[in-house]
């Protein structure tokens, strides 16, 4: 697999960016290290090591103007061992077909960690979406998923947002699924409006998954779970709801950041005020009665008990890993901790909670959405938040049973985990013909 | 089928020895007490289906070898046939036909919605390698895949059959459907759609039916000594729940021979020393009695409980008169032969029926296409707890319909079983 790089956007995508050190790579890499020590056979890592299937469409679109621009569609399939396909739908000018099979087997690893019947899968049209209007991304996003009908269905390959706040995008997909095959066809696409089938505590999932890592990561290294001073980078639907969960409980949150602005308080921030303000103005406030603005450079730096980046690939490098303050560390981004980074937390015994176990809490709630279509019955809240708790805890006991058995990190447990249960089912199920 | 004890027996004893003939008087007993009309009872006798396939398989060597293989539809009234797929060199379409029905009344007894269903391949898998049996597995699934489906025909694991079978057959039939159909088979791997509890899951409800027999009786745990012949999944799963709910679990025995401490067995420990010598010889806190060929003494130890969990035909007409228990849980098939279920009706022992006894394992398999077709997994609490429900739940209206009729919990449950059965068909009636 030979990722290409391509420019952190600043906010968050449902699955990794690829960008200049390229840490999509290394954690390709590391899956092969977990091969190896797994003692998997070569032959049998090989043929996790390809997607099973690669789809290549041309998605024409009229514009508003009446002009025709043709755009090239993709939704690459890798392993289909431990059930359907399940895979994001990702629109951007520079998609590569490189970039989408790193990450549908990327999701295949992620599913199999989470313990969430699906198989990975990546999708995606080149198209600038900013650059669109909303008729034009409709139609776009029509076309493309007409070009898949056959493939996009609730036990081949579910669809999946790129955004959390890609419920449009879902509710097209659906409905150009359903109308082509005659059917509701509710668990072909996840991260659906509620009204058409989306499940309660979507957006905020994946802030729920990390609070819920992140009490059993504390506990688990020696802080009091039940009061910790918190420092997060970035303020979106991630790191801004991660916030407001972990202020509501009783922790404090010393330190939160956007693009442009960082604060932090030694004695906790008023989460609500400030998130206010951003709900408001779209940003933080760049001055708030007793918290100092933090040069962005040194926002890491400061002094916290847990951090949390949440908002940008390579956030924790070679620079500065040196001088974080926190004795944990829990990733929200994808990809924030550069491998020298970790080499020197590790060095200095600082647990990093890797990603694919700690933010994969909107990889569960997309199975939780599958599930409800299936049985068309919808989950009360509680309930959703309940069966969270219960898939991630279940998660992070398998890491850390891996990881007491192979005495390494949490990283390293993470991914042997997500290549057993994989090469065990494919073995369990043999090659096919 | 394997008829041990009876080397020389005579043409009344091969019949007394016949399981089938067993079943089919038990059902003509029922169909009386129901007064089931000729039309209903031929419907309800013969199968709805009879599939017979012929499989060429490439064997290892270079050859082709053709293999038979059946799967027979007994009756779909009440939903999808279910049952399981045996692998054997005595499988014949007589046989395959007689297991089909069985399930369609363990199925209605504990009130699972399926019918019965069963299948079978002529072959002998010792001689086999993996990779043949693969071959074979998948061509015979290719060859009954018209008639199998979630909601049509649901296999299941049985003689030389296992959890890779059922992989086998779950990947096969999802790669010729193009799309993930875990709920096509039962008694899978946990990672691709198996349930949690499933391997323990006749013995525990060899456990539950064994609590609320001894209600019957009137017999507490810590005050029942319990014999079970066999020590494997229904045997020596079902003793160690057992002996987890205080009972006193004298004896085990596997084909080798059997152990006994009338004081009662650590049964952990007796486990642990079979997973490691592979025998129960050698355990030393028991006396050990070798297996002597036409004999089974083990059966007519001092007990309240008896467990037969081994193989059919073991309490016959030849040693029913000396059986000490009060109590008889089937945790086999047909472990009771017709004459021998009469001397015991008639010396007032209560046996809990086979189609109601070891019902915990298709109970499991229902909940494990439960879970498929929801895409959710239960934990093993919930399992557990449900199984518990509907095991106490069936005995109930077993025992019900059994003083009901004033018969025995075998009649009752066949009787209970085939009105089931009866009435679906009254209410569907007959299509086209």
């Amino acid at each position: 697999m030979q990722p290409t790089t391509r420019d952190s956007t600043g906010s968050l995508p449902s699955v990794p960016t690829l960008d200049d050190a390229s840490p999509f790579k290394t954690m390709m890499a590391s899956f092969d290290e977990a091969a190896r020590l797994l003692g998997l056979d070569q032959q049998e890592y090989l043929v996790l090591r390809k997607p099973d299937r690669e789809i290549s469409v041309s998605v024409p679109l009229r514009m508003d103007d009446g002009t025709f621009r043709v755009f090239d569609g993709y939704r690459v399939q890798h392993n289909m061992g431990l059930g359907p396909f399940l895979g994001p739908v990702r629109l951007a000018a520079d998609l590569r077909l490189e970039e989408l099979r790193a990450l549908a087997a990327w999701m295949t690893w992620k599913c199999a960690v989470l313990g969430v019947p699906f198989g990975g899968a990546a999708g995606g049209i080149s198209v600038d979406r900013s650059a669109l209007s909303k008729a034009e991304l409709e139609r776009v996003v029509r076309r493309w998923t007409a070009s898949m009908v056959g493939d996009i269905a609730g036990d081949r390959d579910v669809l999946a947002p790129e955004f959390a706040s890609d419920e449009d995008i879902m509710a097209w997909a659906l409905d150009t699924v359903s109308e082509h095959e005659r059917s509701t066809a509710n668990p072909a696409v996840t991260g659906k409006p509620e009204a058409l089938g989306g499940s309660a505590g979507y957006l905020d999932a994946v802030a729920q998954g990390l609070r819920i890592i992140l009490r059993l990561a504390a506990a688990r290294h020696g802080l009091d779970p039940s009061r910790l001073d918190v420092l997060i980078q970035g303020s979106g639907t991630v790191g801004g709801n991660l916030a407001r969960i972990l202020h509501a409980e009783g922790h404090r949150v010393v330190g939160l950041s956007d693009v442009n602005t960082s604060l932090y308080s030694p004695d906790g921030l008023d989460v609500p005020q400030l998130l206010a303000h951003r709900a408001t103005h779209g940003h933080l406030p760049a001055q708030f009665p007793g918290v100092e603005l933090i040069d962005p450079a040194r926002f890491l730096e400061q002094p916290c008990q847990v951090l949390a980046p949440c908002a940008v690939s390579n956030a924790l490098n070679r620079k500065n890993a040196e001088r974080i303050q926190a004795s944990l560390i829990i990733e929200g981004a994808h990809g924030p901790t550069t491998p020298s980074a970790d080499a020197i937390f590790a060095r200095r015994g600082i647990p990093v909670v890797p990603d694919i176990l700690a933010n994969g809490g909107n990889v569960v709630v997309s199975y939780f959405e599958w599930v409800q279509n299936r049985t068309g019955f919808k989950w009360l809240g509680e309930v959703v938040d309940a069966r969270l708790r219960r898939m991630m805890r279940e998660a992070w006991d398998g890491v850390r049973a891996v990881q007491e058995k192979h005495q390494c990190s949490l990283r390293m447990a993470a991914h042997i985990l997500a290549v057993k249960r994989v090469a065990e089912a494919d073995q369990a199920r043999g090659i096919y013909a | 089928m394997s008829t041990g004890t009876a080397a020389h027996a005579s043409k009344a004893l091969q019949d007394e020895f016949n399981p089938f003939l067993s079943m089919a008087k038990g059902f003509d007993t029922a169909a009386d007490h129901l007064k089931l009309d000729g039309g209903i009872r031929d419907v309800l006798r013969m199968p709805n289906r009879e599939l017979t396939v012929n499989l060429p398989v490439l064997m290892d060597d270079g050859r082709v070898k053709v293999f038979t293989g059946y799967r027979v539809q007994h009756n779909t009234l009440r939903g999808p046939a279910k049952g399981g797929i045996r692998f054997a060199p005595e499988v014949n379409l007589d046989e395959v036909r007689a297991l089909s029905a069985w399930m369609t009344w363990k199925c209605s007894v504990v009130n699972v919605p399926f019918g019965g269903g069963k299948g079978g391949v002529i072959c002998d898998p010792r001689e086999m390698s993996k990779n043949e049996l693969e071959r074979l597995t998948r061509r015979y699934t290719v060859a009954i895949m018209d008639i199998l489906g979630p909601d049509r025909d649901v296999p299941a694991p049985d003689m030389n059959t296992n959890e890779q079978t059922m992989a086998w057959i779950m990947d096969t039939y999802s790669m010729h459907m193009r799309r993930t159909t875990t709920a096509v088979v039962t008694g899978k791997p946990l990672n691709i759609g198996g349930s949690k509890g499933r391997k323990e899951a006749t013995g525990r409800g060899v456990m539950i039916t064994a609590n609320e027999a001894l209600k019957m009786a009137g017999l507490r745990p810590e005050d029942t000594r319990v014999v079970v012949q066999g020590a494997g999944n229904v045997g020596g799963l079902g003793a160690l729940l057992m002996h987890r709910e205080g009972y006193r679990v004298v004896s085990l025995s596997d084909m080798y021979g059997f152990i006994h401490n009338p004081q009662g067995l650590d049964v952990p420990a007796v486990l642990a020393h079979l997973g490691s010598t592979k025998r129960l010889e050698g355990y030393r806190e028991a006396d050990y009695q070798a297996t002597t060929p036409g004999k089974v003494p083990q059966l007519e130890l001092d007990c309240e409980l008896l467990v037969p969990a081994a193989t059919e035909n073991q309490i016959t007409s030849l040693n029913a008169d000396r059986i000490k228990a009060r109590v008889i849980v089937e945790g086999a098939n047909g472990p009771t032969t017709g004459v021998a279920s009469d001397i015991l009706d008639g010396r007032g022992i209560i046996v809990v029926p086979d189609i109601l006894a070891n019902a915990g394992g298709v109970t499991v398999s229902y909940f494990e296409w439960v879970q498929d077709r929801m895409g959710y997994f239960w934990t093993e609490e919930i399992v557990n707890s449900r199984l518990e429900q509907i095991m106490v739940q069936s005995f109930g209206a077993v025992r019900a319909t059994a003083e009901q009729y004033g018969v025995s919990l075998r009649t009752g449950a066949y009787i209970l079983a085939i009105d089931r059965v009866a009435s679906v068909y009254k209410m569907r009636g007959l299509s086209a």
